[in-house]
């Protein structure tokens, strides 16, 4: 688990981002609008709408995968629709790895 | 990025008292700060005039408290989990032979973890004695014992149920039956009167850092038979510095090296505030508070409580809809309540009430209010209402 200070306050539109990317949970009738982002195997992020603050998880196995995904979504986001793109090229080179990380059979790269 | 503004902060709501306390009673503050304003007082080794022996002077404070004695069987350690580590793997090495060993779904990590260590590596047998309704009691451990038990360890109060357990019959029946019996007291020491002139345990543990009001790093057990614990920690004392072998003498049989004294300080200091502000007032604010919280919680929709009559101050339930993690984060960062949630380091009992998924804990402590608990209970039917009209993209 990391926390991570951002520059500027989470929005609604990042979490219209997140949306493409995995499941976002939006509770808005909090006394701060609360979200939360998940993305099996790969990263799970919580936090407010409004805030600086967020609370990154990713699995132990793939840490290594995983620690620049967070940075990848922030920095992808303010690239519009060439960053889902990207980005979502990105993700399957990662799944790849997964997949051997979790299946390392002979002639299946490892 | 266009921030919506952020209202201010609302006030601390601090409900995680059965983990560690919060505040600290202003007299146990300025007692560590007097114990560091000065030289330390240790007996044996060189010393100045006009400091406090506060080892001496708390284990006094601590017999008087407890109703036992001798005082120089009070030992100090970091918390229960340190006094619990000793004694088990003590218990068990001056045992030499495998022995079979009871403790029950109650316990916390600090016992569970000690106890299977020991039995992975051949040196017990392990039973577990399931709790009923919210209490394990003599039938239930009776059922068990057999020829080889020399070993019994069991909490006095549960830190998810509340539940305070009737530990005379038991501590008795296994006196009687020579069974060295350990009492984890980490959940009722300070929040309820404990008399061991009464109650025959072999050794009962306790820590400093929750209800007795002292700092973190400070605890300690009483041991009405020391010989039944083997030394498993030497080191300087301070007395017979000519011998190699370590002293038998009590207390530094059990204590090497030295002490904590600002956490002794707090400790002295907080059993000072308990007596004096009065025990019976104590818990009576516990019980006022606590009863008042489940009043409010139970007027809120989607709220499981796991034990409605609890004996000390800690409330453990669920809302239904929203995972326990989150509605934590959600009730310390967006209306700064303090919780406790997940499996609050006792499994067996999760696994039991809530199939090991875990739940939020409330605690409280004599410095909570009423008007805390109403808030508290009114940012928990925010996070209920919300979680049952969440949006979701799934």
């Amino acid at each position: 688990m990391k926390e991570y200070v951002l520059d500027e306050p989470l929005t609604i539109g990042f979490l219209k981002f997140l949306e493409l990317f995995g499941t976002v949970r939006f509770l808005e009738q909090l006394r701060k609008p609360y979200f939360s982002f998940e993305k099996e195997l790969f990263i799970s992020i919580k936090g407010f709408v409004g805030d600086c603050n967020v609370e990154v998880r990713y699995k132990k196995e793939f840490q290594d995968l995983m620690a620049d995904y967070f940075h990848l979504l922030l920095y992808y986001y303010d690239q519009g629709e060439r960053g889902v793109s990207t980005l979502k090229e990105y993700e399957d080179s990662i799944r790849e790895k997964m997949k051997i990380r979790l299946d390392p059979l002979p002639g299946n790269g490892t | 990025m266009n921030p919506e503004p952020q209202d201010a902060q609302p006030p601390l709501i601090y409900l995680n008292n059965a983990a560690t306390t919060w505040p600290k009673p202003t007299e146990v503050l300025r007692e560590v700060a007097n114990c560091l304003r000065q030289p330390l007082y240790e007996p044996g080794r060189t010393t100045g005039n006009g400091s406090v022996d506060y080892p001496s002077a708390a284990r006094e404070a601590l017999a008087a408290f407890f109703h036992a004695g001798p005082f120089e069987h009070f030992i100090f350690t970091q918390n229960a989990t340190d006094s619990l580590n000793l004694l088990i793997h003590g218990f068990a090495k001056k045992n030499g032979m495998p022995f079979h060993a009871i403790t029950t779904e109650l316990e916390h990590n600090s016992v569970l973890r000690p106890l299977t260590t020991l039995e992975q590596d051949g040196a017990i047998r392990l039973s577990i004695v399931p709790f009923t309704d919210t209490s394990v009691n003599l039938a239930a451990l009776k059922m068990v014992i057999c020829e080889d038990t020399r070993l019994v360890i069991m909490t006095h109060g549960s830190n998810v149920l509340g539940a305070v357990q009737d530990i005379r019959p038991i501590a008795e029946y296994l006196h009687a039956n020579d069974i060295f019996f350990i009492v984890d007291g980490a959940q009722t020491a300070g929040h309820i009167p404990i008399d061991l002139l009464d109650i025959p345990v072999g050794a009962f543990v306790f820590t400093g850092h929750k209800a007795l009001f002292g700092i973190p790093g400070i605890g300690g057990f009483f041991i009405t038979e020391p010989d039944a614990i083997a030394i498993t920690r030497q080191g300087g004392t301070g007395t017979d510095s000519q011998t190699l072998t370590h002293p038998f003498e009590m207390p530094m049989r059990f204590e090497a090296g030295t002490h904590n004294y600002p956490g002794i300080a707090s400790l002295y200091a907080g059993i000072r505030f308990i007596t004096s502000t009065g025990q019976d007032t104590i818990e009576k604010k516990n019980t006022d508070l606590t009863r008042s919280f489940i009043r409010e919680l139970k007027d809120i929709q989607g709220i499981t409580i796991y034990n409605e009559n609890p004996d000390l101050p800690v409330v453990s339930f669920d809302i239904t809809g929203i995972d326990n993690h989150e509605a934590g984060f959600i009730l310390a960062r967006a209306y700064n309540v303090i919780t406790r949630t997940g499996l609050h380091c006792a499994p067996l009992v999760h696994e039991r009430i809530d199939g090991g998924k875990g739940c939020i804990r409330a605690s409280f402590s004599y410095f909570n209010t009423r008007d805390e608990c109403r808030a508290a209970a009114e940012a928990i039917r925010e996070v209920a209402e919300s979680a049952d009209k969440e949006i979701s993209s799934d």
